[in-house]
């Protein structure tokens, strides 16, 4: 096996807009983003459908698919540069064996006619891997420490690998070239609640051993809170709060932060108290043009919302807050 | 009130030359829901809970033990004559995007099963009319707004709502929703899960609420059963404040100890439980169905099966040899241990 300890990397993401031509002209999915993804932390996106979150995920592989384009921006990554700017071979190489995705349902991303073990290999051949055999030592070591029968999984077909099963082999393929960037889009969505627990620990400890930066993108704060050190929350193609996951949920200052987690059912306390968002989500083509974009729904809701867009506000506890009713020092 | 007996449901697979095999997906379920009640099924995928809602909505034939609606057992009637019974018995499915017709407005969505209802109620025409608008604002929605759209103009949340008030249509005793708010957006869940409560009150309808996510079970009234599945069998059955409180049974505590802790408004509960091992269905152990799996398992539950019953003098059902309670679920932070 080759253990190179490489450093894990940061990500930094500044002024990224990607938009998707659509009838109504080009329209952001993504307005004006910066995040940073520091070395060696997990970081949950967290957002409802159509925030934008996949989208600036997959902005984070480069793979931003037409009719999209990042307009804006760059998404610099520590030891490669601007996946925005690469193209080509240049940024195919860099897929996969600098950063790893494991795709949302990728329970069902798996050649259905090729065995794990087989698709190991052509992964190894597309990525002109010299060493096969240290390849299948690699994949056979992450699988074994994930707590699967190696030898088994190698020689089985999709279907016959339960749903747990099959998101460890994602997280297998994600991260046997050695990427130490991985980005993982709703892992746990459609698996059962053991088995959801079961991936959130490997995803912690795969983390930690193989000294990864992680972005987890999911619409669960639960699944967050229980893998994240950093939460960042997404509305209508903005981030409006990022900042250390038990900090914002124990007072989060975005009043969607705070709608959104007052919206979560819970096991405990009156269920009362819990308490819908009115409105619905923003889709593409509503999002507002202008001002604040979650103040159709905002109860703080002034004038200046209306015209002008709130900036992200560095907070004194080291969060940062889009929103022109949140002052520092207020809660 | 509608009563289920020993309700089996066997499913036979034929996976190619010789690999035909059988799924037991419901064991002998007994369960009762009251008028205007609310009883919840929770568990993991297969076991067997969509089974149950689907045979209930009699879209799936019952094969042994008895089904009975209102002080009639339809099990034993001819198909055609079980029909009027199963309408009283409307199924909300987990996707609200596939459960209506795209290329029907919402108006000719709900006009058409209303015409029908006052062809055979012999109300007059404009009965219709009435209803349309009636069964719309009763799911929160505007008339005017909603009823010239198709349903890809209408949000997730939207679409649920009007597939809740077609299925109110034919005036049913029963909801069943089956994942009802799983693919809704979050900060949209607690509205439709308030609605099914409202339900309940206003129109005396029952629900019967079947999910994964046990959390949503409390927000269809505090008042409501829970039944824990695993495997086509019930191991824990009560008030579901009590047996979320305090299951008693392992798998409930293992269940509920998976489910995530909102770290900083929560602490995990002091005694969380993780299974021994995956679950793994082509197992057909002859005792206790969760004893591989049961940290606590004994020489004896592996002997036969437990029943359900209040063995330890507890204060739910449970079908465990050895029940004790323990504090599973997430706890407050600041506040206990």
């Amino acid at each position: 096996m080759t253990i190179t300890m490489v450093k894990a990397p940061a990500v930094s993401i500044s002024g990224l807009t990607v938009a998707y031509k659509t009838d109504a002209g080009e329209l952001p999915a993504v307005s004006q983003v910066d995040l940073e993804l520091a070395a060696g932390t997990i970081t949950g996106l967290v957002g409802e459908s159509g925030s934008g979150k996949s989208t600036l995920a997959l902005s984070l592989l480069g793979a931003v698919q037409k009719p999209g384009r990042v307009t804006a921006g760059s998404v610099v990554v520590d030891g490669i540069g601007d996946m925005a700017k690469l193209a080509g071979e240049e940024l195919r190489t860099v897929r996969g064996a600098k950063i790893g995705y494991v795709f949302q349902a990728a329970q069902n991303s798996l050649n259905p006619l090729k065995t794990v073990g087989k698709q190991l290999l052509d992964l190894g051949k597309a990525h002109k891997v010299r060493d096969l055999k240290g390849l299948l030592r690699h994949a056979k070591d992450l699988l074994d420490r994930m707590g699967l029968n190696a030898d088994r999984v190698l020689d089985a077909y999709q279907h016959e690998l339960s749903g747990g099963m099959r998101q460890r082999v994602g997280i297998m393929f994600a991260l046997v070239l050695n990427a130490h960037v991985l980005v993982l889009d709703e892992p746990t969505t459609a698996l059962d609640m053991i088995t959801q627990a079961n991936i959130l620990q490997i995803v912690r400890d795969v983390h930690k051993e193989q000294g990864l930066t992680t972005l987890v993108v999911t619409h669960d704060v639960g699944v967050v809170a229980e893998v994240a050190h950093k939460i960042a929350v997404m509305y209508g193609g903005r981030i409006v709060e990022h900042g250390p996951v038990t900090q914002v949920l124990a007072e989060p200052r975005h009043p969607y932060t705070r709608g959104l987690i007052h919206a979560i059912p819970r096991l405990t306390g009156d269920i009362s108290a819990a308490k819908a968002l009115p409105g619905t989500p923003p889709t593409l083509g509503t999002i507002p043009k202008q001002g604040c974009v979650f103040r159709e729904r905002c109860a703080l809701r002034m004038e200046v919302c209306e015209t002008v867009e709130p900036p992200a506000q560095r907070m004194l506890d080291g969060r940062t807050v889009a929103c022109h009713a949140v002052k520092e020092g207020a809660a | 009130m509608i009563e289920g007996r020993g309700i089996t449901k066997t499913f036979h697979t034929r996976g190619g030359m010789l690999a035909s095999k059988t799924v037991t997906a419901l064991r002998g379920v007994d369960f009762a829901i009251p008028r205007g009640g609310a009883v919840s099924f929770i568990g993991e995928s297969g076991c067997g809970k969509t089974t149950l809602g689907r045979i209930l909505a009699g879209l799936e034939p019952l094969e042994g033990g008895s089904l009975i609606i209102d002080n009639v057992d339809v099990s034993a009637l001819k198909p055609k004559a079980r029909e009027p019974y199963f309408r009283k018995i409307q199924l909300i499915h987990q996707d609200p995007y596939s459960a209506l017709n795209p290329t029907r407005t919402i108006e000719s969505t709900l006009r058409d099963p209303l015409r029908l209802r006052a062809a055979q109620t012999g109300r007059p025409e404009s009965w219709v009319n009435e209803q349309t608008e009636h069964l719309l604002s009763l799911v929160g929605l505007n008339p005017g707004y909603v009823l010239p759209r198709y349903p890809h103009q209408l949000s997730g949340g939207m679409r649920q709502r009007v597939v809740i008030a077609r299925a109110l249509t034919v005036e049913p005793e029963v909801l069943v929703a089956d994942e009802a708010v799983s693919m809704i957006d979050v900060s949209l869940r607690l509205g439709i899960l308030a609605l099914l409560r409202s339900l309940r009150e206003t129109l005396g309808v029952s629900v019967l609420f079947i999910t994964h996510d046990v959390a949503t079970a409390r927000y269809i009234g505090s008042d409501g059963e829970l039944y824990v599945l695993y495997r086509g069998s019930v191991v824990e059955r009560g008030a579901a404040e009590t047996v979320l409180a305090g299951p008693v049974h392992p798998y409930t505590q293992c269940l509920l100890s998976a489910i995530p802790v909102l770290h900083g408004l929560e602490k995990p509960g002091p005694d969380r439980l993780v299974p021994n091992e995956p679950l793994d269905e082509r197992k057909e152990p002859p005792g206790c169905l969760f004893e591989p799996r049961c940290p606590f398992a004994t020489a004896a539950c592996a002997q036969r099966p437990p029943q359900l019953g209040r063995l330890g003098d507890t204060i739910q059902d449970h079908a465990c040899l050895y029940p004790a309670t323990r504090h599973v679920v997430a706890v407050p932070a600041g506040h206990g241990h």
